[in-house]
């Protein structure tokens, strides 16, 4: 008699797209049953952009901004918000799964792990997109002058940049795996530390000597840097934490090794989680 | 065989005294839950340092060495720092108000002990008291620690002006915003999952109380619809007391005078909006359904 040695089945690139978007599908149909939070994320976009506004403009003296400034608050606030989605919604979204009581289930499907992964920010890119041309749209309006420059170079650092902090997205969602609820507060309190040393909302000229030394050491500033300098055509004085090639070279190589580096720790995670039995565990 | 007489209580009606313990019980059960949590609580005082930060570096960075100089011009005021940190200590508790009586009913829906509550004999009004003296002595506490450590920070004395009248400000500021959370309260017992619009509030709240600006650079509409509010009143009037920005009615007096006038109004608006849209859903689906 002959022992069946069961192989573990790998799956077909087809069949890796075919699950990735199902699982877009699956995901937009779910944000689709929520109008209202399609409303309200467009109010509340609305509502900061003013907020930040006007208080941009009780230090103008003519009571208009100048292009310089409009240019870093808008661009580095879109960064914001893409480098947001994408760093916390991976992680926040395993965890959704495991309270739900669903992630066992599907480690226990034959379907890709990292498309399923991926696409769980994937729609909300889209969205995100299409906000931020609304927020630029809204704050050209309120602010009266914004400069646009090199579109396309600017799209081909965000898609580095994106990649990168998908990258940061899996080490995430890989500590989310170790640490369960406590990572709702490590989330805020990166958030608030990317708002300051990621300087999206005001030049890092703004930031103490030793803070702005802290902003190089990482790739996520030198990205929000690069982006806004290049929109901005370069002006004296930008990029300010490094030289344009020398932040060119930072950003691409975070978008090529961060999400081979990220998606290794998350299946470390995982593999550590299926080896205590605590990946359904919340 | 004698009859045993019992206190001449009506059967099902609680005393104060049952009342009261009833509500220092829910203040005490949450104030444990929150010391599991310590990252929440340090996220409570990180939070307004960093909301503050943001316009004051942006203002360094646009207004350079002169900033006190527009900002005075602009406000009425030269210590921007002053200001930012008091309008977001002051959101904080504001925010922290009607965030933490949403959550609470939300919570109490989700693990299935919201219609229990209203079947114990004590009054749910004790419950969600016990919720908003939690909330308030949570905030006030975060917020006041941030602003010594924000102050301490960036290098402003944060005990300056009048403090008495200031403190007068939070105090019958605190008793409208409760009577105003009962109206999140209500959108959360209609919506259910009011997450998004809860969100949404959070920035109008910001927005009307004047965080980051004086609402005097509102158009008139808007200032209208912000003084409305009686947070607006509440933040004016601290950084008035502390800073010299200047009231809305020029004494403070006055202004405090219409804080009373919302300490009346807005807990009877609230409480009317709560317990229409209560029994509507009660009539309905029920208050258990999520």
């Amino acid at each position: 008699m002959t022992a069946i040695t069961p192989t573990t089945p790998k799956a077909t690139p087809a069949q890796v797209f075919s699950t990735f978007w199902a699982m877009v599908r699956k995901e937009l149909t779910v944000l689709s049953r929520y109008p209202v939070d399609f409303i309200a994320s467009f109010f509340q976009l609305f509502i900061i952009v003013a907020i930040f506004t006007l208080a941009g403009l009780t230090f103008s003296e003519t009571g208009q901004a100048t292009e310089g400034t409009s240019g870093v608050v808008v661009y580095g606030f879109i960064m914001f918000m893409f480098v947001s989605d994408t760093l916390w919604t991976i992680g926040f979204n395993v965890r959704h799964e495991q309270v739900q009581g669903t992630l066992e289930q599907l480690y226990l499907s034959p379907a890709s792990k990292f498309a399923s992964l991926i696409a769980r920010v994937t729609h909300l890119l889209i969205w995100t997109s299409l906000l931020s041309l609304m927020s630029a749209l809204i704050m050209k309006a309120m602010l009266g002058s914004l400069p646009v420059y090199n579109l396309g170079r600017a799209l081909f650092f965000l898609v580095f940049i994106l990649l990168g902090t998908f990258g940061i997205g899996f080490a995430f969602a890989a500590l989310t795996l170790r640490v369960k609820e406590t990572a709702n507060s490590l989330a805020n309190l990166f958030q608030f530390a990317f708002m300051i040393l990621g300087a999206c909302f005001f030049p890092f000229g703004a930031l103490p000597e030793w803070m702005q030394s802290i902003s190089r050491l990482l790739p996520p500033a030198h990205g929000v840097d690069l982006f806004r300098s290049t929109l901005m055509n370069y002006p004296p004085g930008f990029p300010e934490l490094a030289s344009v090639q020398t932040e060119t070279t930072v950003v691409i190589v975070f978008g090529l090794v961060m999400p081979v580096l990220g998606y290794w720790l998350f299946r470390r995670a995982e593999h550590h989680a299926r080896e205590k039995g605590s990946l359904g565990e919340f | 065989m004698s009859a045993i007489t019992l206190p001449n209580r009506t059967p099902g009606k609680p005393g104060p005294a049952a009342l009261i313990s009833a509500m220092f019980a829910t203040v005490r059960a949450r104030l444990l839950i929150v010391s599991r949590y310590k990252g929440q609580l340090l996220n409570e005082i990180v939070t307004p340092i960093v909301l503050a930060a943001m316009p004051i570096l942006l203002g360094r960075a646009t207004a350079g060495d002169r900033a006190s100089e527009v900002f005075l011009a602009n406000t009425g005021t030269a210590n921007y720092v002053g200001f930012m940190l008091i309008g977001s200590a002051v959101f904080v508790i504001v925010s922290n108000a009607f965030w933490h009586v949403a959550n609470w009913l939300r919570w109490e829906m989700e693990t299935g002990t919201l219609e229990s509550i209203y079947l114990t004999p004590t009054h749910r009004v004790f419950v969600a008291a016990g919720t908003g003296i939690y909330s308030t002595s949570r905030s006030t506490v975060g917020a006041f620690v941030a602003y010594l450590i924000g102050s301490a920070i960036m290098g402003i004395n944060p005990f300056q002006g009048d403090l008495l009248i200031a403190f007068l400000f939070i105090l019958f500021g605190l008793i409208p915003l409760f009577g105003m959370t009962l109206l999140y309260g209500a959108l959360v017992l209609k919506l259910k999952e009011a997450n998004a619009m809860l969100n949404l509030m959070q920035w109008v709240v910001n927005f009307l109380m004047g965080v980051f600006f004086p609402i005097t650079v509102m158009p008139a509409a808007a200032q209208f619809i912000a003084k409305l509010f009686p947070p607006t009143w509440m933040t004016n009037g601290v950084r008035s007391a502390m800073l010299g920005v200047g009231y809305f009615f020029n004494e403070w007096y006055f202004d405090l005078a219409v804080l009373w006038f919302f300490m009346l109004a807005a807990p009877m608006l609230g409480v009317w909006a709560f317990k229409k849209v209560e029994n509507s859903v009660r009539r309905n689906e029920g208050v258990g359904q999520f």
